[in-house]
């Protein structure tokens, strides 16, 4: 036994005082109710039952106890039970040889009965260790941010070891930082001095582990393991570690490997779907930008070619054109820049939606009210469509940004205008679901309709269905459409019409108008 | 429409396109244009030339289109017709809270610039109180608090018909939301009231047999307010 350990057992023994001032009064009891029943004469039973105390030590508080418990009822047998009775000595010298199998026995069965208890101990712990493991690990799978995830394993692994712990990451310039601790609410938490850092770079630089309990810098108050994957080390995992048992420190040592080990993966992790996802914003955008680059060039070439070549034909060739002419020439000229109108408010509206400038100014809008304003704007592209609109009885209100959910209206009517045939009929209808807190706008046009792989992507920007491709468009309305549903708290989708065609379904969650308005339609005086 | 022919009409705009085109096309209208291109400018002419009308745009260099505006309603009731590229709403109220008859966004279609122009004008013709006002089947009686609809009378709280007597008296032009509240309810009102203004028209307009998506009367100037249609 090493120097260390047998001052370790002194000061265990003090510890265990307690427990021998209960040994010492249980035998104690003992003696005296064997002598209240008065079976002090069969004195192997009294043997057999001086037992009890000893095994109970041994089984609940270890060894000790139990050799001390034995020693002391073989004295008190000897004192009080074996004859001559209130003395040491012994009538028959062949008690000496029982005192020393029984004391044999007593300390087998409490060494025995000692390490069963030691092993259930060490079993427990390593179940905690187990558990808490597991808690770290479900936790840091759930979390897919970065600063929570640190800020959670800081937390866990202190709550596990409880001491405070402190996280360190490189920074932008590759310098390694703490970045986070488990905090006393206002106090200054422990890992962020000199000296704590410096050993954190250390560990960082040479990847091993350092500090109490291990095999380098081991005066530290703390004990550092690097946070590694197989090829890279993405930083430090520190704890303050106050224990000076060697077991536990040999314990703590393994139990805060594995925690850097599932912190280490944790982070990879979450820095590796980082990147993926810049890839794919980065993708997105690049494929965004030539979609909006040949999408703007076509479609605002188109109608300035319209433009500029009637314009310059009326001007130039003023004698040639009978009037018919010049008012299709000049129709065209209309038609061209209304059309670029149409464009440039769309693209300033996306522009509005993704800058986050939108900014909803919600209003109860009466939804029948605003269906007559989009229908008075789409009114000159109608042509033979008929549109039928079926509301409920009573005027029906939505809380929104009115002229915005106008815009959303005016987008899907065009679309069920565009994509629909000459004289074919439009239903727009109104349901109000109070129950649900929901109103439902439904178009349903009888047009060409939309693929079912199509129902999806139609709402992305400057997606245009391939069985549309003749239709002039840039495919921003809908996910303008769609953008401004969403900051309302709603839901717009694309279905097939039971008859033919496509039914665009726009959701609004709906809140009940101020209750202490009602209209006093009956109550007031004539 | 002889009533509005020859009328004299201010051309408020810092671009000379515009001011072109509504020049040649006004000129074609049988009205009779000055033009100008700024602010203090527009003021003076103003008071010079004493137009019957005039159409402002807000965008102008110096002092702005809502400056010029409240300048001119210092001394002056001349109806005028803002002229903005601003589509936020918040613009357009100001300036009909300011004392502009009227807007008209660009780009703007020029058949619609001279029906308001018209409305405008007529508007000012048709200010001597009238006691019965007459818009195709409606008619409202305003000696007698009576409103009927194809003969028959049309029972309205005094709200709703306090609602369309401001409306009605103003044919033709916006009422803006809070020019409405003030008007039928007094005081001080909040945006938020707008509400019981929706309300109230919603069912002024089933009183009058009115489809919301096809009003007859009532319009709704989205974000804005309301304007009682003439019936031509």
């Amino acid at each position: 036994m090493s120097e260390r350990n047998k001052g370790e057992d002194v000061w265990l023994k003090l510890n265990r005082i307690p427990k021998y001032i209960w040994v010492t009064l249980g035998i104690t009891l003992l003696t005296i109710l064997l002598h209240v029943i008065g079976i002090s004469d069969d004195l192997v039973n009294v043997g057999l039952i001086y037992l009890f105390p000893v095994l109970i030590s041994a089984v609940y508080w270890g060894m000790g106890p139990a050799i001390y418990a034995a020693s002391l009822s073989v004295v008190a047998f000897d004192f009080f039970f074996v004859p001559p009775y209130l003395s040491f000595t012994v009538e028959d010298l062949r008690y000496i040889f029982s005192f020393v199998v029984y004391l044999a026995v007593a300390v087998l069965t409490a060494s025995l009965a000692g390490r069963l208890r030691q092993q259930l101990e060490v079993v427990k712990q390593r179940e905690a260790t187990t558990n808490s493991l597991y808690a770290l690990s479900r936790q840091m799978t759930a979390v897919t941010d970065l600063h929570t995830l640190l800020g959670n394993i800081a937390r866990q692994v202190s709550m596990t070891l409880g001491a405070s712990a402190a996280l360190y990451l490189p920074n932008v310039q590759g310098e390694l930082q703490v970045t986070s601790s488990s905090k006393d609410s206002d106090s200054t938490s422990w890992g962020e001095g000199e000296a704590e850092v410096a050993i954190a770079r250390w560990v960082y630089k040479h990847g091993e582990i350092a500090g109490r309990g291990s095999s380098s810098l081991r005066e530290s108050a703390g004990l550092y393991v690097p946070l590694r994957t197989e090829d890279q080390i993405h930083g430090v995992l520190a704890v303050n570690l106050e224990s000076s048992d060697l077991q536990e420190q040999r314990e703590e040592l393994r139990l805060l490997e594995a925690c850097g080990g599932l912190a280490a993966s944790a982070i990879a992790r979450v820095k590796l779907a980082e990147e993926a996802r810049i890839a794919q914003v980065t993708a997105e955008s690049e494929r965004i930008r030539t979609a909006l680059l040949d999408s703007v060039s076509h479609e605002l070439r188109t109608p300035l070619t319209a433009i500029i070549g009637s314009a310059t034909g009326l001007l130039e060739n003023d004698s040639l054109f009978a009037p018919e002419d010049r008012k299709e020439l000049t129709g065209n000229i209309r038609d061209g820049a209304l059309r670029m109108n149409r464009l440039v408010t769309n693209l300033l509206g996306m522009v509005k939606l993704e800058s986050g400038m939108l900014q909803l100014r919600r209003k109860w809008c009466d939804v029948g009210d605003m269906i007559g304003i989009v229908l008075s704007q789409v009114q000159q592209f109608i042509q033979h469509r008929r549109i039928r609109v079926e509301l409920p009885d009573q005027p029906s209100f939505v809380s929104g940004d009115e002229v915005l959910l106008e815009q959303v209206l005016v987008n899907v009517i065009s679309n069920a205008i565009k994509y629909s045939p000459e004289d074919s009929e439009i239903v727009i209808t109104v349901k109000v679901d109070d129950l649900h807190g929901r109103m439902t706008i439904v178009v349903a046009d009888t047009g060409v309709g939309i693929p079912e792989a199509d129902r999806e992507r139609v709402f992305e920007k400057f997606y245009r269905s391939e069985s549309s491709r003749h239709v002039t468009g840039t495919g921003l309305g809908l996910a303008i459409c769609r953008g401004i549903v969403e900051v309302h708290g709603g839901t717009i989708t694309a279905e097939p019409n039971p008859g033919g065609g496509t039914r665009v379904c726009i959701c609004l969650p709906i809140e009940e108008p101020e209750a202490s308005f009602t209209y006093m339609g009956q109550g007031e005086e004539e | 429409m002889t009533a509005t022919q020859g009328a004299r009409i201010l051309i408020v705009d810092d671009e000379p396109q515009i001011r072109k085109l509504l020049k040649v096309t006004l000129q074609a209208h049988q009205f009779e244009i000055h033009e100008c291109a700024d602010g203090e400018e527009a003021v003076i002419q103003a008071s010079i030339v004493h137009p019957d009308l005039i159409v402002l745009d807000l965008g102008l260099p110096g002092i702005s289109g809502m400056d010029v505006l409240q300048r001119i309603r210092e001394w002056s009731q001349v109806p005028v017709i803002v002229l903005t590229a601003k589509d936020r709403e918040e613009d357009k109220i100001a300036a009909l809270d300011g004392g502009a008859d009227d807007y008209v966004t660009k780009p703007f279609g020029m058949g619609e610039l001279v029906a308001r122009i018209r409305v405008a004008l007529r508007h000012v013709a048709k200010t001597t109180d009238e006691p019965v006002l007459r818009f195709g089947p409606l008619k409202i009686d305003l000696a007698q608090r009576q409103v009927d609809l194809d003969g028959s009378p049309v029972k309205l709280t005094p709200t709703e018909y306090e609602m369309l007597k401001v409306l009605a008296t103003h044919a033709g032009k916006i009422i803006t939301q809070r020019q409405l509240l003030q008007q039928v309810w007094g005081g001080h009102h909040h945006e938020s009231d707008s509400h019981y203004l929706r309300v109230y028209v919603g069912h002024l307009r089933k009183k009058l047999q009115e489809d919301p998506t096809r009003p007859r009367f009532i319009q709704t100037e989205p974000g804005i307010g309301y304007r009682f249609l003439l019936q031509d």
